[in-house]
């Protein structure tokens, strides 16, 4: 095991984690489409969480490509793909009388999306 | 919500955490998997290098400079950057402005994402079960709890940080403020307006 030392530590003042991929992989989606959150129920990791599951929203914004943490923890290949951020209603979320106005984004990969 | 970290066992130099973080300590150094230099140097970074000083200069300079906001709203890793702002933990940052039509709150429901690079270390409600699936079920509930007070006419958007990008609020400027100058506004910018569960306060 490599001994942490100042080089090391010095190391975390830089983007060294950075996860963006520079990969010239298409989007499955683009700003404006309407999505719905896919009802998976994976044994593992997953970043998609059961409230959005089943739920429609809009794509706001294309982050660009990064790795698929559930592929990645079970040790399969990363899978690199887009991420979006999809807009939900709270309404569509938790509860038909919530403000009309308010909602929630999530950063979704592109296999957690179907078109709505 | 309370911060649950003032019990006489966590904090004091004799406390058990305390204790045992010395004894971790030593039992590093013997087996030589971390050196002094670098331990110091953790510290250094933590407690001095990132917090939400960093964040409030960004927040600040952005109130101030017209073209700065625009960028930062733009693509806030580079904006942020620009700023000497990187870091573990900022690597991908989005910002999103607070107006009179929109207040925007930050949570990570999966586990404790949180913008290291502009405000350091989450603060341990951030944490929280309760903040976590709170804020995205009934986040006018938690900022009511915040002493936040938010419009029937104001918009409440959520951002859920579940993926590798970092979310920081760019709280709105307050009335009263209009003569000072980017330093003095800095001093106003809390780390709890950067998540978005307040405002900023106007001067007294």
């Amino acid at each position: 095991m490599r001994t942490v030392d100042l080089e090391v530590v010095r190391g975390l003042y830089k983007k060294a984690g950075a996860a963006r991929l520079k990969l010239d992989i298409a989007p499955r989606f683009k700003p404006g489409d309407r999505v719905k959150a896919r009802n998976i129920n994976p044994p593992g990791h997953t970043r998609l969480p059961r409230y959005v599951r089943g739920r429609e929203g809009v794509v706001e914004r294309d982050h660009g490509v990064f790795h698929l943490p559930d592929a990645r923890v079970a040790g399969q290949d990363d899978r690199p793909q887009h991420i979006y951020s999809v807009r939900f209603s709270a309404q569509e979320l938790w509860d038909a009388e919530a403000p009309s106005e308010d909602s929630l984004n999530i950063d979704l990969w592109d296999d957690y999306l179907d078109s709505a | 919500m309370g911060s649950g970290m003032s019990s006489n066992a966590i904090r004091g130099p004799d406390s058990e955490t305390a204790l045992r973080v010395k004894a971790l300590e030593s039992l590093l150094l013997e087996k030589g998997l971390i050196e002094t230099a670098a331990i110091d140097e953790l510290i250094e970074l933590f407690e001095n290098r990132l917090g939400p000083w960093n964040g409030a200069k960004v927040v600040a300079r952005a109130w101030t400079d017209p073209d700065y906001k625009t960028r930062l709203l733009q693509d806030g890793t580079a904006a942020i950057a620009e700023m000497g702002f990187e870091a573990v933990q900022g690597e991908e940052m989005v910002v999103v402005e607070n107006t009179a039509d929109v207040h925007n709150i930050v949570v990570c429901t999966l586990c404790s994402c949180f913008p290291w690079a502009t405000l350091g270390l989450p603060p341990v409600w951030y944490k929280s079960a309760p903040y976590r699936a709170r804020t995205a079920s009934d986040p006018r509930g938690v900022l009511r709890e915040f002493g936040t007070e938010i419009s029937e006419d104001t918009k409440v958007r959520v951002w859920d940080s579940n993926a590798e990008l970092r979310y920081m609020v760019l709280p709105e400027r307050p009335a009263g403020t209009e003569r000072l100058d980017e330093t003095a506004l800095a001093e106003l910018v809390t780390r709890d307006s950067m998540i978005g569960v307040s405002k900023v306060a106007r001067p007294d």
